[in-house]
């Protein structure tokens, strides 16, 4: 079953892109922080929204790889499409030296922890799964 | 419904016997699963006619657009495509693990989840199939399905 289709791609696009600009307000209203570049920065929030809903999205299409390659796929793109992001935003506004790095930083650690809950979820599952299946032959068995 | 089970000596097929006064809604569900379970698959091998107990088969596949059942000691070619045989004995216990295979849940003995999230499912007879992230989801909700008939 595809998740992300193209009747739901805009409307998960927006809900995600509302989380992200949410979050990003509460934490500057939590921290006293304000944001000087405010326009600049919430249109970079809505281009990772489509960004990262389109990486997700083409899970589908590769569930019959290996997930190892698919990921790292998946992380290059990503990590491409923010290289090039960011070189563009240096262009046409100036960013700050580290603004590479941060970035980057930003796209890697929800992609690994987004990894390893799924490699989490998936043995959870297994051992489940094994749990019922020894039931099933258990009462197989007895009968 | 009350279930007897009698062992008697020297049997040389086991068997089935219902008594009832009228057929139930409880009574008319057992006797469709009992259908299923017991009705057999039929194909060819080495060029002979066989038919064969449907809870024998480990699991069907398609391979170049054949279908084949396997058992213990036999492959089986069939007429039928997997979508028909889903249809057919869905309440045996078969399960689709990918877009070629479907495989007899009571006949598998454990599973296992490799590093690239491909599910390897280890047959009682010690072959080991692959099933598909994209079947994950399906096979979990039907083996659910099962667990929670077999308790009834």
């Amino acid at each position: 079953m595809k998740l992300i289709n193209k009747k739901n791609f805009i409307s998960i696009v927006c809900i995600s892109f509302t989380l992200i600009v949410c979050g990003k307000l509460l934490i500057e209203k939590a921290a006293g922080f304000t944001d000087v570049h405010y326009t600049g920065n919430i249109f970079t929030c809505l281009g990772f929204s489509v960004i990262i809903t389109a990486v997700l999205a083409l899970h589908f299409y590769l569930q019959r790889f290996p997930l190892i390659p698919v990921l790292i796929g998946q992380y290059l793109l990503v990590a491409g499409a923010t290289v090039a992001f960011v070189k563009a935003a240096d262009v046409i506004a100036g960013t700050s030296t580290n603004a590479m790095w941060q970035m980057l930083l930003s796209v890697t650690i929800p992609f690994v922890v987004s990894a390893f809950v799924y490699y989490l979820v998936f043995f959870k599952q297994i051992k489940k799964a094994n749990a019922i299946l020894a039931e099933i032959n258990r009462e197989n068995t007895e009968v | 419904m009350r279930f007897i089970k009698t062992r008697e000596e020297g049997l040389r097929e086991n068997y089935l016997e219902l008594h009832y006064h009228e057929v139930d809604e409880e009574t008319k569900e057992l006797i469709a699963r009992l259908d299923t379970t017991l009705s057999n698959v039929e194909g060819s091998c080495d060029d002979r006619h066989v038919s064969v107990p449907v809870t024998e088969v480990l699991y069907f596949e398609t391979v170049d657009r054949k279908t084949f059942a396997y058992t213990d000691s036999m492959c089986i070619e069939m007429r039928l495509a997997l979508n028909n045989i889903l249809d057919m004995y869905s309440d045996a216990g078969l399960i689709r693990i990918s877009r070629s295979a479907v495989v007899n849940v009571y006949r598998i003995d454990h599973l296992q989840g490799d590093m690239n999230m491909r599910t390897i499912i280890f047959l009682k007879n010690g072959e080991k199939l692959i099933m598909n992230r994209g079947y994950k989801k399906e096979f979990l909700a039907e083996l659910e399905r099962i667990k929670e008939r077999s308790r009834k």
